[in-house]
């Protein structure tokens, strides 16, 4: 075992991760704008509050030790937000913010639409489609267990995601092999890629199929710091039996007022007009939120 | 594990499944089993360690995920079950979790071809094809099992995936005397040598191709039969020096789609390499849903039985240049 001592970051206070988000928006807007290909902006700034808590705050990583075995594991099961992962990884110091701006999408790049553990070895696993995640989780989840570890391990699920039903054999799987080490965000956005999710799939009673499934459910609303700081804190201990669900009501788009829940901006590419007003709207929407 | 079985003698592959896997979790304290509720060939494993012994019940896809899970933590995962199952309803898994990051999962199960008297439901035809389509993926194919106990524990070291297929498993013939044939993957293994014509098959159908080799013997032919256990990465020198050795004459046998398996990964080598051949001929299942029968009934039913490989032979001997 690495002697290293792991921390979540400087432990930071609500404001100062409300900063972080704002940080961490703002560098998704830019490089939506800059990037001529397609960026999935809407779940990435729905997901923002969730990457920043985690990896500023909720998790034990070492950006200089990405293979300490103690470290808490995340597995990003909604992949198609891997650039708000990247980024979040950048700020806490484990890639180059410039590097994924140079060659985000390119040839030979290691930062693309969809994370793969193989180019990028700072992540955890290699994911994109769609309901795979959370079986990873339970994998890495089992294997802590075995050898004693106390680290967790952490995943995040867009809400439209757990249509899938691999989702709900993991869930099963979870609760039957008693991983209270295993801890699942579900960025519960109510979007899917075409549609509102009441509108064609009847997600709700939301929690209580969780409940059902024998998980720890906690309901919070996503783009709240100090409800996201507090689900971290009240978290069960890792060696207790029954894995968590957080489910984090947020918004599709949230910070930019033109793409909050907005079926046109699943993903998309902003010219330097719109991305000066995309900035804009995230400044007013701060301050709005500041009143 | 039985080291006694000598040819001819029946065992179940399964059998050696189990108690492999049960001596290796000895071996190396980062193995585990898991199955989609397909646990009696692991009851060994299972008891000597529970811990290492995941069933998650009727649940492939998650069960293939959760190996990966294991595997991307340094453990050796071994998923066990229904093929039919395993290679389809788990596909996207083993392709985009396990081959994708190519993890050292090992994927071991049973009903590869018409076998088991299931139903089209409950065979594995097409498994092998899907497989070998799988970058980062080593397909194998047992009929030997004795050998399928090798093979697994050649597998502990493998830093991939690998694909390891049996017919039912309950009750196989056993082919090679242990240690007779010199089983590397990778390597078709030569069961019996020969210069009139090869026949190329892998699994439950090598017996089969020793009867026919047997029955041409009768009449005077020289018949080699290539025990292809390693569909992929295939082995292309052993393909080339048959053609070489026995006149350009092929025949390939299996349990499987006669398009998209072994004969379609030699007809690759043989189109690749610029093979010059006299005649290839193809036995293996046609473009149908089965139905019922005993496994040799549903063979002679569908053009590859014993009578059908004999006379593949024949006219693969006598075919003119």
């Amino acid at each position: 075992m690495s002697t290293k001592t792991l921390d979540a970051g400087a432990l930071h206070s609500v404001a100062e991760l409300e900063e972080l988000s704002f940080e961490l928006r703002t560098k998704l807007l830019e490089l939506c704008g800059t990037y001529e290909g397609a960026v999935h902006i809407g779940g990435d700034l729905s997901a923002a509050d969730i990457f920043t808590v985690l990896f500023h705050y909720g998790m034990r990583v070492d950006p200089s030790d990405i293979s300490n075995p103690e470290r808490d594991r995340f597995v990003l099961s909604k992949g198609h937000a891997a650039v708000c992962m990247y980024i979040t990884m950048a700020m806490r110091g484990f890639f180059s913010y410039q590097g994924i701006v140079d060659t985000y999408g390119q040839l030979d790049s290691a930062y693309g639409m969809h994370p793969c553990k193989v180019q990028l070895p700072g992540v955890e696993a290699s994911t994109g489609s769609l309901g795979h995640g959370l079986p990873l989780a339970v994998g890495m989840a089992i294997s802590a267990r075995h050898r004693g570890d106390d680290h967790r391990v952490f995943t995040l699920l867009g809400d439209g995601e757990t249509g899938e039903g691999s989702v709900w054999e993991a869930a099963m799987a979870g609760r039957s092999n008693k991983l209270g080490n295993l801890v699942a965000f579900i960025d519960r956005n109510r979007q899917l890629m075409t549609s509102h999710a009441e509108e064609r799939v009847m997600f709700e009673p939301y929690p209580d199929k969780w409940r059902a499934f024998g998980w720890n459910v906690v309901e919070i609303d996503g783009h709240d710091m100090g409800q996201l700081v507090g689900a971290i804190d009240a978290l069960p201990a890792p060696d207790s039996d029954v894995p968590t669900v957080i489910i984090a009501e947020t918004i599709k788009g949230k910070g930019v007022d033109f793409m909050e829940r907005n079926l046109a901006w699943h993903a998309g590419s902003l010219g330097a007009a719109d991305l000066e007003k995309a900035l804009a709207a995230l400044q007013s929407s701060r301050t709005k939120e500041n009143v | 594990m039985p080291t006694t079985f000598t040819f001819g003698e029946f065992l179940g592959a399964r059998s050696v499944i189990g108690s492999t896997l049960a001596e290796l979790g000895d071996e190396h304290s980062n193995l585990f089993v898991l199955t989609p509720d397909i646990g009696a060939t692991l009851v060994e494993f299972r008891d000597k360690f529970p811990d290492r012994f995941i069933d998650v019940g009727l649940a492939e896809q998650a069960c293939v995920g959760i190996a990966a899970g294991l595997a991307y933590d340094g453990n050796i995962p071994v998923v066990s079950g229904m093929l039919p199952f395993l290679s389809m309803r788990a596909l996207e898994q083993v392709r985009s979790d396990v081959c994708y990051p190519n993890l050292p999962v090992k994927i071991i199960g049973t009903h590869g071809g018409l076998v088991g008297n299931g139903g089209s439901t409950h065979y594995a035809v097409e498994d092998l094809a899907l497989m070998c389509a799988l970058t980062n993926m080593t397909v194998t194919s047992i009929g030997d099992p004795l050998m399928v106990g090798e093979i697994i524990r050649q597998s502990m070291t493998m830093t991939g995936p690998i694909y390891i297929r049996l017919a039912v498993g309950k009750k196989d013939k056993v082919l090679y005397e242990p240690g007779e044939h010199d089983v590397r993957i990778g390597k078709g293994i030569v069961a019996r040598e020969g210069t009139d014509a090869t026949i190329f098959t892998h699994g439950t159908t090598v017996a089969q191709a020793l009867d026919a080799a047997d029955e041409l013997a009768k009449d005077g032919r020289s018949i080699r039969v290539v025990d292809m256990f390693t569909l992929k990465p295939i082995d292309e020198e052993l393909i080339v020096r048959c053609a070489d050795e026995t006149d350009g004459r092929f025949v390939v046998l299996e349990d499987h789609l006669a398009y998209g398996g072994l004969a379609s990964r030699i007809a690759d080598v043989v189109a690749d390499r610029g093979v010059r051949l006299t005649t290839f001929e193809r036995l293996g299942i046609p473009q149908v849903y089965a139905g019922f029968g005993d496994d040799e009934e549903l063979r002679n039913k569908h053009g590859y039985g014993p009578a059908a490989t004999v006379a593949a032979l024949r006219r693969a001997v006598s075919a003119q240049h």
